[in-house]
Formats: structure tokens, sequence, C-alpha cells
């Protein structure tokens, strides 16, 4: 595929590449970040891209494992004292951090509901059900089977139920 | 949790996520800078610099370990390969894998260049993410290397080595109960690392992470018992 052409296609995507940015940052600078790196990635390794298949789900995977690497390493970071041992025990599906200053601020029980989900559960919606994409992109996407993305999604519609009802009874 | 997961409900939750959630766009600055400048150096992330320092910081490390590393040789055999096996997964954790290979497509490749085959393998899940599988030379043996990651970014490195009668030693055993299955591998430590070490047939197993705290240590058993129900290597005919 032509640079030119390659350029113009991977651009349409821009708008939901930031939108889910920011629901992974939380942080218009960061989201900012985050998406000039997704490009600037995407612009290199356009040769890697095969044409025919779903350059939407190629950019969005790049943009989550940029997400993952350096925010899952800055937040193993400051999980750590001095001494180096971890202060808290971290568990495998973690919720998201606690909002930092700068962060953008929930409006609806909803957006809150779905900021307070673990990273996996959050982006296996904000893929299928926000961006509408087929089951077997959020996999590409994802990295995991078809089914593992469905079993995801059934239990992070499970939580965010359990979250509305949280924010109802309150 | 409300208890309701009829598919209406999971819809309306759908429908409500589409409907509900604010969209944001990309800012004008943004869509201009990637625009006009063919997507130019982003902004110096907050958190890029601490991060570099530290890898350049493991890397210093890796080095400092490659250069005493070979002084202090055990005298036990097992302790030795231990020692070949933690160095291998330092190597992968560092410089990633020489050639990542993915399963099963390089199935056939990676069990002429290995010796070993795989009946089964894991191939991941929603807690261990495969990364790679390669060949490896340790201690004069050939066998395979499987690397996966879990979600808080710690490397597990799965070797199998082809070593009959390997001795497993009794005093490091660990029992681990899964339903009704048990199993008796032994926790070994080297250079800030653990490692589960048994024997299946005529094949030596290990298990390497950074998982040394006792807290880690519950979650490595549970990756032992993911892998070990999941994989089974055998010698290559």
């Amino acid at each position: 595929m032509a640079s030119d052409e390659f350029h113009r296609l991977a651009l349409e995507h821009l708008d939901a590449l930031y939108n889910f940015a920011m629901y992974l940052t939380r942080n218009p600078p960061e989201a900012d970040d985050l998406v000039q790196e997704t490009y600037l990635r995407a612009f290199r390794f356009s040769h890697r891209f095969q044409a025919g298949t779903h350059l939407r789900a190629w950019l969005f995977q790049i943009l989550r494992n940029t997400f993952l690497t350096f925010y899952r390493l800055r937040e193993r970071e400051s999980a750590l004292a001095e001494d180096g041992v971890p202060t808290w025990d971290v568990p495998m599906f973690h919720d998201a951090p606690e909002e930092s200053s700068g962060a953008v601020e929930a409006h609806t029980d909803l957006e809150r509901a779905l900021l307070r989900l673990p990273e996996e559960f959050r982006t296996v919606l904000l893929l299928a059900e926000v961006e509408g994409m087929a089951l077997e992109d959020v996999a590409r996407v994802l990295g995991c089977p078809v089914g593992t993305v469905k079993s995801r999604i059934f239990r992070a519609k499970e939580r965010l139920r359990g979250l509305l009802q949280d924010y109802t009874n309150k | 949790m409300s208890g309701d997961h009829s598919p209406e409900s999971d819809e309306v939750l759908g429908t409500r996520l589409r409907a509900e959630l604010r969209r944001y766009a990309a800012p004008t600055s943004l869509r201009a800078a990637i625009t006009h400048g063919g997507a130019p150096p982003p902004r110096r992330a907050m958190w890029l610099s601490p991060v570099l320092a530290a890898a350049a910081t493991v890397l210093a490390l890796g080095l400092v370990f490659l250069l005493i590393g070979p002084r202090m040789v055990p005298a036990d055999p097992v302790e030795r390969l231990v020692r070949s096996v933690v160095a291998e997964h330092t190597r992968a954790l560092m410089w990633g894998a020489r050639r990542p290979e993915v399963i099963p497509t390089a199935l056939p490749w990676l069990t002429q260049e290995s010796g070993i085959g795989l009946k089964k393998v894991f191939a991941g899940d929603d807690h261990l993410q495969f990364s790679g599988a390669e060949p490896v030379y340790l201690e004069g043996h050939r066998g395979i290397a499987l690397h996966y990651r879990d979600a808080d970014g710690h490397l597990l490195s799965y070797v199998v080595l082809p070593i009959a009668g390997f001795p497993v030693p009794d005093r490091r055993r660990v029992q681990i109960e899964r339903g009704t299955s048990r199993w008796r591998p032994a926790l070994m430590h080297d250079s800030g690392f653990s490692a589960w070490v048994w024997r299946q047939g005529d094949l030596a197993c290990f298990i390497v992470s950074d998982m040394v705290s006792d807290a880690d240590v519950e979650r490595f058993k549970d990756y032992f018992v993911r892998l070990r129900i999941s994989t089974d290597p055998v010698p290559a005919q």
C-alpha cells in the first residue's frame, strides 16, 4: 500500500483512537501522547501491515499495547517502595487507579462505573460495544481467542451492572 | 450485582454505553501535528524518563551479572542447571527471544530444532499471555523455552530439557493440589528468581519467574498448575 494512501486511511480512525485513549488514560495530555506514539509506530511499521486486513483493529492493537507497555510499567514503579518491595499486593485484575490530578472527571454514573472497571474489562466494552468492533477484531486487539472476548464481555457487563446498582442504592 | 443476565439487559447495557458515553474528538492541534508532521516524534511523556532509567539500570545489572556469573558456578548439577535456566530467562527478559515463534505455526520447526515435541501446549488465557517460543541450548542439552507474560508484566519462562533421571531435590519439594490433581515440584531460587523444577518422564522441566515474595509464590503456584495441566512435552522421535 502506498505511503500516502496508508496515512490517509490511518487518519480516518484518529477520533476513535483518541476516544479510546481518553478512556484508558483519563488524561488529555497523556491521551495526546499515546495517540501520537500510536501513529508514529503505525507509520514506522506500515510495511508490516498486510493490505486487506483490518487497519482499524491493527491501530487499536498498537495503541493498547503501547498503553500497556508504558502505563503498566509506570504503575509497577509507583507500587514499589524505596527498598523495591511492593507496598501492596497487586491483584490480577486490578481496578482502575484513583483519579490523579489532571484527570478528566466522570459526569454520569455509567461513565464513573466504566472508569472503575479493570482495564481488561473496560477495553473489551469500549471496543465491542462503543466502537462496534466485530468480536474477531476485538480478539485481535486483545491477542486472545474469541471465546475469551465473549466471556470478558459477559463478566465486564456483570461488573458494570453491579457498580451501577451500587450507585443506585447510594 | 443485579443478577440479571438476560440477553435483553445485556443489549440494553450495550445501547446505553453507545448512547450515553461521551465521545472525545481528537483536538485540532493533535490532528494537525499528525497530519502535517507525518507523525512527528511525540512529546516526551512524563513517565518515559524513569522507565528508560530503569531499563538502563536493568541492562547494567545484567552486564554485571554476565561478568561475575561464571565465577560462581554451583557444584550441585541441579543448581547449575537452574542457574542456566535462570540466565536464559534473564536474557529473554532483557532482550526478548532471539527468534520468538508463535505456536502452533512454528511447532514443526521448534520440534526439529529443540528435540522436544509438544503433544499439547498452553496457549495463554485471561491470566497469562503467550509471548513466544524458541529452542535453547543449556548445559549441553537442546531444549525448548516457552515465554508467557502475566497481567502485571511478570515474564514466565517454561523450559524443557531432555535429561533422563533428572534428580529433583526432595527437600525443596512443595505440594500443590488442584481438585483431584496433585504435584510435588521443587521450588528453587537463584539470583533473585524463583523456579519450579520437576521431572516429567525423561524430561526436566522448569518454570522461572521473578515472583519471589510470599504473595507472589501463591500466584506462581497457580501459574504452575495452568502450565502443567495444559502442556505435555515429549522427547521428539
